[in-house]
């Protein structure tokens, strides 16, 4: 058993230092691709907490995102923030608002949960679109970092790393305390959870502004990066299917399952569209069905059980029969 | 006195259940609650365990006023509940399901000796206790189900439908672990349809029907009245 989990940390090291290591040898574009896949890996990871481990599948968690991203641009467009400061309060900003959206909607369960928070992401588009601080549909323009081109490509892709590791070291925290027991519980059988005495609205509540923590944060890096934001692509709902599609690829509730998730999916999704151009989506759509059908517990499955055999997906397919 | 229930209104919406509801659980005791489909005894349970906030009523324990306890403080205060249809948490072992029922215990308290006690009440879960508890058979997961109420060592053990879909053999062995939990010194509220079951191995019981209390007594007269006889016995 220690002997188990010296090894995985030893394992754990070698690839983040692979990943800190690997912008030095490479270029630019490879470098801002790194950072796409982290900022996926993040949102993914996020989505982990209340989708993965609670059991709630948010459909709405580009509102964190969103909010993250316009709070970056107000405030150091607007109020002369610098990034830091604005940074921090882009990612409890999200996690305060999930707070108060998190307390009414997530007394609704299943399909009225992810439905409910679809229309929360909507309605904060909209909003967004209309007020006058967000400057509407017209978008947003970020003060530029002031580094060489090389530098910028550095800062946001050590940032991205820096929030991934940040939020997988909490998840693992949290999953090895009492807390990530109570998640659990409420995957597994909310009512039951209720009867052992577990406080099911806290626990929820704090699983969803965590995941709204982290969201933002990426938000935060992604607007400062682009360096000009709109509401359409930084409230889309693509990036919460992406989010999902990346964390059921990789593995629900496992803690590095949306990572390896959003590995995989934007590398199979770059070399599809290096391939076929106009129709990349239908393989893209092809390749996630697959996966589900058989493996539906994520990739992360084949590894930690060593089964890459014909019999593993056989049963798969038997177990998971519609 | 333990429990009491007064004068209890309970419902959903406009839709009332629970009609003027009293009841009374006295220290040590076995009390049964009895009635068919549709009596109102789950709405009762869940007005105890404080999911359910009643219309009208009051429901004491140990002298104090818990009608708007909230759930979790409900259990660190002594009642535990046994959902109908076990609750079990499936894809955890049967070890994590038992330490999640001590969930309420303060963190520095040692649980080991509650787990002790129940594997020792329980040995064929302490066989399995590195399985996880979607796999268990039902009696299994029955048992698995009381032994979690009881690692938060409650005053008052609520088990709603106990017998539901076990063979009977196994119905035997749980009433017989039953009687040694409440000769130990917990009360236990059984809330039944199989009335012979549940009058058979009660000190005292609460007929119900459509959300009235109909009949009251010690379980052993219950069983011998005409009214109980034909009405649920057909005999």
């Amino acid at each position: 058993m220690k002997h188990n989990a010296l090894r995985s940390f030893f394992i754990c090291g070698l690839i983040l230092i692979g990943m800190a290591l690997f912008p030095l040898f490479t270029n630019n574009f490879i470098i801002r691709f790194g950072t796409d896949i982290l900022m996926f890996a993040i949102m993914a990871s996020a989505w982990n907490i209340i989708g993965g481990y609670t059991g709630y599948a948010s459909f709405g968690n580009v509102v964190f995102f969103g909010i993250g991203a316009y709070t970056t641009a107000v405030l150091m467009e607007k109020a002369g923030f610098g990034f830091a400061l604005a940074y921090a309060s882009s990612g409890l900003l999200a996690a305060v608002f999930a707070i108060l959206v998190g307390l009414p909607v997530l007394r609704l369960r299943g399909h009225y949960f992810a439905i409910a928070t679809l229309g929360v992401a909507e309605a904060m588009k909209a909003l967004v679109q209309n007020l006058e601080i967000t400057e509407g549909n017209s978008g947003i323009y970020l003060p530029m970092l002031d580094m060489s081109v090389r530098g910028q490509y550095y800062f946001f892709f050590y940032m991205m790393l820096a929030t991934l590791v940040a939020c997988l070291l909490t998840t693992y925290i949290l999953l090895n305390a009492k807390f990530g027991y109570s998640l659990i519980a409420i995957r597994e059988d909310e009512d039951a959870a209720n009867s052992v005495g577990i406080n099911t609205t806290y626990a929820k509540t704090m699983a969803f502004s965590l995941s709204a923590l982290f969201t933002g944060f990426a938000g935060s890096i992604y607007a400062y990066q682009q360096a000009f934001i709109k509401p359409e692509p930084a409230f889309t709902v693509h990036t919460t299917v992406k989010m999902i599609v990346m964390a059921v690829f990789g593995g629900m509730g496992k803690l590095f399952g949306p990572l390896l998730g959003a590995f995989s999916i934007e590398v199979i999704s770059e070399i599809l569209s290096d391939h076929f151009l106009v129709a990349h989506a239908l393989f893209f759509g092809t390749i996630v069905i697959l996966a589900i059908v058989f493996t539906p517990k994520g990739i992360m499955d084949i590894i930690t059980e060593r089964k890459l055999n014909v019999s593993y997906f056989l049963e798969n397919i038997r177990k998971h029969r519609v | 006195m333990l429990l009491g229930i007064k004068e209890l209104d309970a419902g959903y919406g406009d839709v009332q259940v629970l009609w003027g509801l009293n009841l009374k659980v006295e220290e040590k005791q076995i009390v049964a609650l009895v009635g068919s489909n549709g009596a109102g005894k789950s709405t009762l349970l869940k007005v105890i365990s404080g999911l359910m906030r009643p219309y009208r009523g009051q429901i004491l324990f140990r002298g104090e006023d818990i009608t708007r306890t909230p759930p979790k403080e409900i259990v660190r205060k002594g009642i535990v509940h046994v959902p109908e249809g076990r609750r079990l948490f499936p894809q955890m072992t049967v070890e994590e399901n038992l330490v999640m029922g001590a969930f309420r215990r303060r963190k520095d308290k040692d649980i080991r000796p509650e787990l002790a006690r129940v594997y020792e009440l329980f040995p064929r879960l302490k066989e399995r206790r590195l399985q996880k508890a979607g796999s268990l058979s039902g009696g299994e997961q029955q048992m698995c189900a009381i032994a979690r109420g009881l690692m938060s060592d409650p005053r008052l053990l609520i088990i709603d439908e106990m017998s539901l879909g076990l063979a009977p053999v196994i119905v035997d062995d749980l009433v017989e672990i039953l009687k040694e939990i409440n000769s130990r010194g917990t009360a236990i509220l059984l809330v039944e349809q199989d009335v012979q079951l549940a009058l058979s191995n009660s000190h005292y019981g609460y007929v119900v029907a459509t959300g009235r209390l109909v009949m009251e007594g010690p379980s052993e007269e219950l069983l011998q009245s005409k009214e109980i006889k034909e009405a649920y016995l057909g005999m």
